[in-house]
């Protein structure tokens, strides 16, 4: 395991002032979380200077966006979706990503009772009790093992949440990765670990903690080990610098990519 | 039921009269310092290396009506021969100690009771190695063995830091300190966690030895990584297959046969390895051994033709295993709306059932469909949901005729950790002192705070993290099957609730639901007859 060289810009220091995010529809901020209850589902919010923003819906574990945590501030990364109305009051962020603040913060307690005004107009995904017989999204179908794979390289990439290690999300991205390799009988397994940075609506950058594409790359290395396969030679580097952050799809950074080679 | 090991424990039941006569003046057989209450019933003990069979199908009775019990293959005609019920270790246990078909294959406190005030607290259930408090104290003595009489618990020690599947100790990512040790165990020099094979020992009560093929599906959310947090599954070492870790407290045993393996070497203290023989009975009769509540003393037969379909031990030998009940399609524990609204005649009994029965699908419905905000429970606010989350009973308890996770069904809900885990008023007017053990666990600088308890946690039992050594783990505890609960009480992992109106009670103040009397009422008949 090692260390690439650095082949872009390094982000040492927090919070380093850069411009603001080019597009004005851009909306990245940290902020406290906050739930209002509906006659249905309960929405999730959050203020950032002087607005209201609507950033998801409860809805189930295979929903796109997963609500946040009171208790916890959050890093929203998202867009104004261009003529939506409100929902619960909230300007409509649609691409959102929301990374929780690991350490909690007291001050994030807010939850709003349900009032006539701001119920939901339109039927959510997954009602606040039994499915209809599905989960919300069908974007969590369970793994099928692979059969008959041609013996080619084959390239995968896990995203992550903002400062975020492996979670309840990746099963779903890892067994797949798994199944080849095993399916392949793979002779090389090539992990590389990223971190980046978020560029905030206000001009700070924020960078990832600086131990996160080691951590990240060596995790997938001890997972996919830690889930039997270990026959293969396992190449895992990392890259430290994180890549100065445009604020227009930040995340993308975050990740770690692995190759199998037959 | 009339198997010939019923008998036998009748026999001893009825060859020991002048044993119970001074108990019934209120006296107790061992009163040297704590009284031992009085058993509701006379049970069906079945006792280690007892002679005669298990009936292919029957009934117990309980104290809410008739437990049933059926076995897939068909009857165990030689108990004696058969390693499940042969005390296959020096201190006389079997498997069948802890695990009744009268207990719903578990072990009741009322059972317990009964069994102590038979033998005098010589029956094997009562060995020093765990079904005392610490074996270091005085044998016999109702005092040494408080939390197996108080609260069904028998003591699972395990090697702390843990061991990995490597067999090398894990680094943990917090420290643990013991607070209180009521039982003398965790800072015993030669059992606690500073002796020179250092143990830290937790209590807890015996699982249900049946509908097993729901604990160990290989169905929805059985992935070889854990869907709680990504991490490895255990993998069932004779088949390299992910486990769906739904066994044990903790999940430490991926299948019933590693689960048999540590039983034997620690509740029955093999000094051998069981052979692969007697492996493989033991786990193919826990493979067929079905249980559900069969009758309620209220709402009568819970089986006859027509009535709910997912009620009875039958449901549970003809159900699909391993997938999701939290829907309108498949239900948890369906009922089809069977008992929605009943006619009354004017007949006092009849109308009596009718209402009993309503009254179940009320609690029913109430399980499936009244919401409540659930908060800061670790493995269900941190899966996606969102903290709090606005959900009903069924969210967590939404395996399709169980009641469980479909899998890594590890979550802290508060038993055990504080501030909500049950704990005794301490001040000048209660004589009672905290029976469990009370633990500090500090997550180290190196890994964030747990997310919802922060960097000190007290706990009663840290759960799976003594197993996973991970902060975020202190205080899970696997969920159990919600079947045959009115066989086998009391009921968390730590034996804090005595009854069901308890458990109910717990989650209403735990979630802040502000259930009405009626509706703790209705969930407590609906629990009664799973």
């Amino acid at each position: 395991m090692r260390r690439l060289l650095p082949v872009m810009l390094g982000l040492g220091a927090p919070l380093a002032i850069a411009a603001a995010p080019a597009d004005p529809s851009i909306r990245n901020f940290v902020a406290c979380p906050v739930v209002r209850d509906t006659a249905s589902v309960p929405c999730w919010l959050s203020e950032h200077d002087g607005e209201l923003y609507f950033l998801t819906l409860q809805a189930d574990v295979s929903a796109p966006v997963n609500p946040p945590w009171l208790g916890h501030k959050v890093l929203v990364e998202g867009r104004i979706k261009p003529g939506a109305a409100r929902i619960c009051g909230g300007v409509v962020l649609e691409p959102v990503r929301l990374s929780i603040i690991a350490e909690p913060d007291a001050a994030c307690h807010t939850q709003l009772p349900a009032e006539e005004r701001y119920n939901l107009t339109f039927e959510p995904p997954r009602p606040p009790g039994p499915s209809g017989g599905r989960l919300a999204f069908n974007t969590l179908p369970m793994p099928v093992k692979p059969v008959d794979v041609k013996r080619e390289v084959k390239q995968y990439s896990l995203p992550y949440d903002f400062d975020g290690l492996i979670n309840f999300k990746h099963p779903f991205q890892l067994t797949p990765i798994l199944d080849m390799a095993n399916a392949m009988k793979v002779s090389r397994v090539e992990i590389i670990g990223h971190r980046g940075a978020a560029l905030l609506s206000d001009g700070s950058v924020m960078p990832e903690q600086a131990d996160r594409a080691k951590r990240r790359a060596e995790q997938v290395a001890e997972l996919l080990q830690g889930a039997g396969l270990t026959a293969p030679k396992y190449d895992v580097h990392w890259i430290d610098a994180a890549p100065a952050p445009s604020g227009i799809d930040d995340h993308t950074q975050r990740r770690v990519d692995i190759t199998l080679r037959p | 039921m009339t198997s010939r090991p019923i008998r036998h424990a009748l026999a001893a039941v009825l060859l020991l009269p002048t044993l119970l006569v001074g108990a019934e003046n209120g006296e107790t057989l061992d009163a040297k310092a704590m009284a031992v209450p009085a058993p509701k019933r006379v049970p069906h003990w079945i006792f280690p290396d007892t002679t005669g069979g298990l009936a292919a199908s029957g009934t117990y009775a309980n104290e809410l009506g008739q437990i049933g019990i059926v076995l897939a293959e068909g009857a165990v005609k030689d108990a004696k021969s058969h390693p499940f019920f042969q005390a296959l270790g020096p201190n006389g246990r079997a498997c069948v100690t802890c695990h009744q078909p009268q207990d719903a294959m578990s072990v009741s406190l009322d059972s317990i009771r009964w069994i102590w005030r038979v033998t005098g607290g010589k029956d094997p259930l009562f060995a020093a190695v765990d079904g005392k408090n610490c074996p270091h104290l005085p044998q016999g003595e109702p005092t040494s063995h408080s939390l197996l009489l108080n609260r069904g618990l028998i003591r699972v020690f395990l090697p702390w830091p843990p061991k990995g599947n490597d067999g090398k100790p894990v680094d943990p990512e917090f420290t643990l300190e013991v607070v209180r040790d009521p039982t003398g165990c965790n800072t015993h020099p030669q059992y606690g966690l500073s002796s020179s094979n250092p143990t830290v020992s937790v209590y807890r009560r015996p699982r249900p030895a049946a509908n097993t093929k729901f604990t160990t599906h290989e169905n929805f959310g059985v992935l070889p990584f854990i869907g709680k947090n990504g991490l490895p599954a255990s993998r069932d070492p004779d088949t390299g297959r992910a486990s769906s870790m739904n066994l044990m407290a903790d999940a430490r045993a991926p299948s019933l046969r590693a689960q048999a393996a540590d039983a034997a070497a620690g509740h029955m203290e093999v000094k051998k390895p069981l052979t692969k023989a007697q492996l493989d009975a033991i786990v193919a009769f826990e493979s067929q051994v079905y249980m559900a509540q069969a009758s309620d003393r209220h709402a009568g037969s819970l089986t006859e033709e027509g009535g709910p379909s997912g009620l009875g031990p039958q449901a549970m030998l003809k159900g699909e295993a391993g997938v999701l009940g939290n829907n309108t399609t498949r239900w948890v524990f369906p009922m089809e709306n069977k008992w929605k609204s009943l006619p009354r005649t004017g007949d006092a009994t009849q109308d009596a059932r009718h209402a009993a029965r309503e009254s179940i699908q009320r609690g029913h419905d109430n399980f499936m469909f009244r919401t409540f905000w659930i908060r800061d429970s670790m493995h269900l606010n941190s899966v996606g949901l969102g903290n709090p989350t606005k959900r009903t009973c069924a969210t967590c308890h939404g395996m399709h005729l169980t009641g469980m996770d479909t899998a890594d069904g590890w979550m802290d809900i508060g038993s055990t950790n504080l501030p909500w885990a049950k704990e005794e008023p301490l001040n000048p007017w209660n004589p009672n002192k905290p029976e469990l053990p009370l633990f500090k666990v500090t997550c180290k600088d190196r890994v964030p705070p747990h997310p919802f308890l922060g960097r000190v946690i007290y706990t009663q039992d840290p759960g799976r993290a003594l197993i996973t050594g991970r902060c975020n783990d202190v205080g899970t505890i696997v969920m159990q099957q919600l079947r045959g609960l009115a066989a086998r009480q009391p009921y968390f992992s730590n034996g804090s609730a005595q009854t069901l109106r308890e458990v109910v009670d717990f989650y209403d103040r735990r979630y802040n639901i502000g259930y009405t009397e009626q509706e703790k009422q209705d969930l407590v008949n609906f629990l009664g007859v799973l």
